[in-house]
């Protein structure tokens, strides 16, 4: 048996598709496309599926990953972009199949492009110039208090028009996940950003060396 | 997101589950709007989730958008949340597909399912930017139609619909939609299109009647104000099931529906004659599809949507002629494609072990039966023919296949109905509990629950027990007092709702015209999302209705006499009066009739079919 891996684009309106609604589309279009998954044994049996690392609501992906198992034997993984791209509801398009590579929880950081209108430059700055930026973050265990300064210590960021242009890296992962949602709430409190001027798109996977998760 | 505007990016990041209102789900449909001759925007007056479980939805769009030149999308009431950020950032209803709002439309049509969504149409309709009424909206406005069961009497609603359809929507819906296009294209005026949609068999046009009233209150006549109008509309159906397939693909909601499965229409009608049920006069003739079609249709629904669960639908599924050939149909291919099967709407006297069998093959669920009354005398009256023998012999075959819950559904409030029938509620339930500790078979190491239902019973328009006067509040609260202080065990769980809504149901199900004030009254008071518990507001109706002058108990806690003309007396579902008074007559003295497919009880819906619906000479059921 290979575990295989499907790297997908999460755009537009499949932006708002939930890890919960994005496990029962994933479900249902591995289901039409036919492609010789393997189901569970057992009395309800079901496609054995994961999600690396699930991304918030609302944010947009250009490298989100499921894991399906397969027995198929030759492994001709040629035709899976093209069968499953045709199930998938716009917004969800497969970009790669290729057999697993790295263990998911060898995810360490995740990298986003994050655009916000030209208004929050003055914010950025102020960010950039404060000893410490303290954030709550939800967790199990109750809400916990971190220094995003730590992680990102300085936000490089270009103007074109009226809008800012981010790039950043995160923690991401098993251990420590810091979601940029988290700057645009903390920024909030240098002044005024309506959050829905901004958008969050997640660019890349990478492990703790920094080299890309595959 | 580039083609989302800032307004309604705005909105979706403050609501809770955007996924409701962006669209493009599998299966949805997109067309090219500058190439599409007519635009249908179906609505469904309540939240995404409970419209994407409607399975005439799921029809008519794929009907609708079979034709290429035509394009049906979908818009649905927004949550209290998206509403008021709609409200509050001027963003007006629009159909999930193309997101234009619902005023660019042609046709706007609107399902009505039940009468307490009537506030929520209005809330869809200004929410668009629609003037409410029919009269206030001139030659460019979208033609606003209704269909659905209410429309058997949506006279609350007349005012606000340029036409209703009355019956089955396959052929109806497709030749209005063919009459908007020719109108639009030879340039008609609305007017013209009204006259001529009227001559489609099943349409109703509200302001081609007059409704006369008697000084009492009550309907003097309904007379149609035009020549060239029927006097009486005659439901429309599908004679033959097999001459439309049903659907082989659905939109597949990625926002869990309430019903989130492929389903299967296997026969429409019932051979019953429940006295009380309002669906099983609707919908008669009784009409199967075959095996095979279902089948077939079945597994391409499977496999277009990707669901692995099949459900077979109907008012009585176990009533089908053919279903263990349905089944052994399905089960041929159900495992190898992964899809499970399940039946609801099962009765209790036919239900065999090979059937039990047969739906228990892939996954095993709860069981539940529609005893609907306590004793055996009160069953009669209300012809549910359903004998305790009988469902001992069924729960035996269950207990001893696995099963250990037990639904039983019950009404209060039925016509003739005493507390020694409320007793029978909770005897009948502990019967049931009995039953499984008895059982040398049961599950081992397993409890049983057994759980009631019990719903308040509405007098509903074409039943025999239309002329009945619904149950006063007062009068159910002590019935389901009573009823709870009659269980003794902890294996038994009571399940009742506050009758509140049932007194609103029971006056707009037979209401008038004349309501119409009283529901846009509530509405600007605030009402809507009435079927949700916690916006139902029963003061704020009471209100309403003091403000128009209007009594509402005239309506429902009032004896309509047998002779009298109803709000609905126009609108011809395929029932006679005559069988309707018979029907009542015979339940007052607890007479029973038998099935349809048995013997004919004259009801007239066989002139639909233009025969009898029945070959009585083979040996059915």
């Amino acid at each position: 048996m290979t575990t295989v891996r499907i790297w997908f684009e999460k755009r537009g309106e499949a932006a708002y598709i939930s890890l919960l609604d994005l496990q029962r589309v994933m479900h249902r279009a591995l289901k039409r496309s036919g492609l010789p998954v393997w189901y569970t044994l057992g009395f309800n049996p079901h496609i054995y599926l994961t999600f690396a690392c699930p991304l918030s609501l609302g944010q947009e992906s250009l490298c989100e990953s499921c894991d399906v198992k397969t027995e198929a034997e030759p492994l001709d993984l040629s035709g899976w972009q093209d069968a499953l791209s045709a199930c998938l509801p716009r917004g969800l398009v497969v970009k790669r199949v290729a057999p697993v590579g790295d263990k998911a929880a060898a995810i360490a950081y995740s990298s986003y492009a994050v655009t916000m209108p030209a208004t929050a430059a003055p914010l950025l700055e102020a960010y950039n110039a404060a000893e410490s930026a303290p954030v709550t973050k939800k967790t199990k265990s109750g809400p916990k208090t971190l220094d995003l300064k730590a992680h990102l210590p300085k936000i490089e960021y270009r103007q074109e028009e009226d809008t800012l242009y981010l790039l950043l890296c995160l923690p991401a992962g098993d251990g420590l996940n810091l979601n940029p949602a988290l700057l645009l709430e903390h920024l909030k409190t240098y002044g005024e950003l309506p959050i829905w001027q901004c958008s969050i798109l997640r660019t890349g996977l990478y492990k703790a060396d920094k080299t890309e998760f595959c | 997101m580039s083609d989302f505007s800032a307004q309604f990016k705005q909105a979706l990041s403050l609501v809770q589950k955007p996924g409701r209102y962006t669209g493009g789900e599998p299966g949805c449909i997109f067309k090219d709007k500058s190439k599409v001759d007519i635009r249908f925007a179906f609505c469904f007056p309540d939240t995404y989730e409970i419209g994407m479980s409607f399975l005439g939805e799921k029809i008519l769009y794929e009907l609708l958008n079979q034709h290429e030149n035509w394009w049906c999308e979908r818009a649905f009431m927004p949550w209290v949340d998206m509403k008021a950020e709609m409200e509050r950032l001027s963003i007006p209803l629009y159909c999930l597909e193309s997101k234009d709002p619902l005023r660019d439309f042609d046709i706007i049509g609107f399902t009505l399912e039940y009468e307490l969504c009537y506030t929520n149409i209005l809330a869809m309709l200004e929410l668009s930017g629609i003037p409410l009424r029919a009269a206030d909206r001139g030659e460019d406005w979208p033609l606003i139609i209704a269909g659905g069961p209410c429309v058997c009497n949506a006279e609350p609603m007349a005012d606000f619909f340029d036409v209703m359809q009355l019956g089955e929507g396959e052929q109806m819906l497709q030749d209005i939609c063919a009459e908007v296009e020719k109108a639009k294209k030879t340039g008609l005026t609305r007017l013209e299109l009204l006259q001529n949609l009227a001559q489609i068999p099943g349409v109703y046009v509200p302001a081609f009647y007059d409704v006369h009233y008697l000084p009492d209150g009550r309907i003097e006549a309904i007379t149609p104000n035009r020549p060239g109008v029927p006097a009486t509309v005659t439901k429309a159906i599908v004679k033959d099931l097999d001459a439309f397939a049903p659907p082989k693909s659905f939109v597949v909601p990625m926002v869990g529906a309430i019903h989130d499965r492929a389903s299967v229409e296997v026969l429409r009608g019932c051979v019953r004659g429940c006295r009380f049920c309002q669906a099983g006069q609707l919908y008669r003739p009784f009409r199967e599809r075959s095996p095979e079609l279902i089948s077939e249709a079945a597994r391409a629904l499977c496999h277009n949507t990707g669901y692995d669960e099949l459900s077979l639908t109907s008012l009585s599924t176990s009533d089908h002629s053919q279903l263990e050939s349905i089944l052994d149909k399905l089960n041929a291919w159900a495992t190898c494609d992964h899809v499970s099967l399940s039946l609801p709407s099962l009765r209790v006297d036919n239900f065999s072990e090979s059937l039990l069998q047969k739906t228990t093959q892939v996954r095993k669920s709860g069981l539940t039966f529609a005893a609907e009354a306590g004793t055996q005398r009160l069953r009669d009256v209300i012809n549910k023919n359903v004998s305790w023998e009988q469902i001992e012999r069924t729960c035996t075959i269950a207990f001893r296949e696995g099963y250990t819950a037990v639904k039983l559904y019950f009404m209060m409030g039925l016509p003739t109905e005493t507390m020694e029938d409320i007793k029978g509620i909770a005897d009948t339930a502990q019967q049931v509990v009995d039953l499984f500790y008895s059982n040398p078979d049961r599950p081992k190491g397993k409890g049983v629950q057994v759980t009631a239902s019990v719903a308040c019973f509405v007098p509903k328009p074409d039943t025999p027990f239309q002329f009945c006067p619904q149950d006063r509040r007062e009068a159910l609260k002590e019935k389901q007092r009573y009823l709870l202080s009659c269980v003794r065990s902890r294996k038994i769980r009571i399940n009742y709702h506050d009758s509140a809504t049932s007194v609103l149901e029971g006056v707009f199900a037979k209401g008038d015209r004349r309501l119409g004030n009283v529901i846009e009254k509530a509405y600007h008071n605030g009402a809507f999302f009435d079927t949700w518990e916690e916006f139902f507001n029963y003061d704020r109706w009471m209100e309403a209705f003091a403000a128009c002058g209007i009594d509402p108990d005239f309506y429902n806690y009032r004896e309509i006499a047998l002779n009298e003309i109803t709000p609905w007396s126009h609108l011809d579902v395929g029932v006679s009066h005559a069988h309707l008074v018979r029907e009542y007559q015979k339940a007052l003295k607890a007479e029973v009739s038998p099935p349809c497919n048995r013997q004919c009880s004259g009801c007239g819906a066989n002139k639909l079919l233009g025969g009898p619906c029945f070959d009585y000479g083979k040996d059915l059921v």
